[in-house]
């Protein structure tokens, strides 16, 4: 990879990224082995989030690398799956008697999870532009 | 009066928020990384250390915390993410690597918090 692909503002995604797969890997992980009758809905999706961040870690370090095709599809599944699972946690209480990484939009997390995909997605484009221009 | 953690804690959280700002000014400008950031960085991982070894306190004495595996995680997790951080920006002085130093001393103010609050 040359210098100018190796830094960009896809480091602080990957930054962010990694975080996320470590938070929320640690806390779905302790909550499934410790207290899994509480809310197991909500435990699982979480450690559906921690999958999901590593994989969109993933999908960015490759498409910083040129290949833009598993990112497209990637943070589109994690936007709709943040979307997804905000929208149950406030309409479907019951499932949720405690919160998931992406209850509530990410407000546990200063929405940080809602603003990610979003995030990636816009750098996305850019990039995939700024690749076309030069080929 | 507080305890030494507690202390130690607020001490943290303010001198990554002085990183943190320091950080996102010289990537703002587009400056390259300046060393005097990476020494701040790793007197940060310093005090990190410090607060992690002041915690150890709770899970050798008998008033342990509630949840002692999220304690621990917090615990590894507040003297790790520094070091994987600026080991990621490592031989790239470019611009946006303040801005990964940015992002790690935001994510250590904040598990230094929820350290204290799981303590």
């Amino acid at each position: 990879m040359s210098a100018a692909r190796r830094s960009g503002p896809h480091q602080v995604l990957l930054a962010l990224y990694a975080l996320f797969t470590l938070a929320a890997g640690a806390r779905s992980l302790v909550q499934l082995t410790t207290q899994y009758d509480e809310a197991p809905v909500a435990y699982w999706l979480s450690l559906g989030a921690a999958v999901t961040y590593a994989l969109g870690w993933y999908a960015i370090r490759t498409a910083a690398a040129g290949d833009t095709r598993f990112a497209s599809v990637m943070l589109w599944v994690e936007l709709g799956g943040v979307v997804t699972v905000g929208t149950l946690s406030l309409v479907v209480r019951d499932w949720f008697p405690d919160a998931s990484v992406w209850s509530d939009y990410g407000i546990g997390y200063g929405f940080v999870p809602a603003i990610l995909p979003v995030a990636g997605l816009l750098w996305l484009r850019r990039h995939s532009r700024s690749g076309l221009a030069r080929n | 009066m507080p305890s030494v953690s507690t202390q130690i804690t607020w001490i943290v959280v303010g001198y990554a928020a002085l990183v943190l700002v320091l950080a996102v000014v010289v990537a703002v400008r587009g400056a390259e990384r300046p060393g005097w950031l990476d020494q701040m960085a790793w007197m940060l991982e310093v005090l990190l250390v410090v607060r992690a070894l002041a915690g150890l306190g709770p899970l050798l004495g008998e008033d342990r915390p509630d949840s002692t595996s999220t304690y621990v995680g917090y615990l590894f997790a507040s003297v790790c993410v520094l070091p994987i951080a600026m080991r990621s920006v490592q031989g790239d002085r470019a611009p946006w690597s303040s801005a990964v130093v940015a992002v790690a001393a935001v994510a250590v103010g904040v598990v230094a918090v929820r350290l204290q609050m799981t303590a």
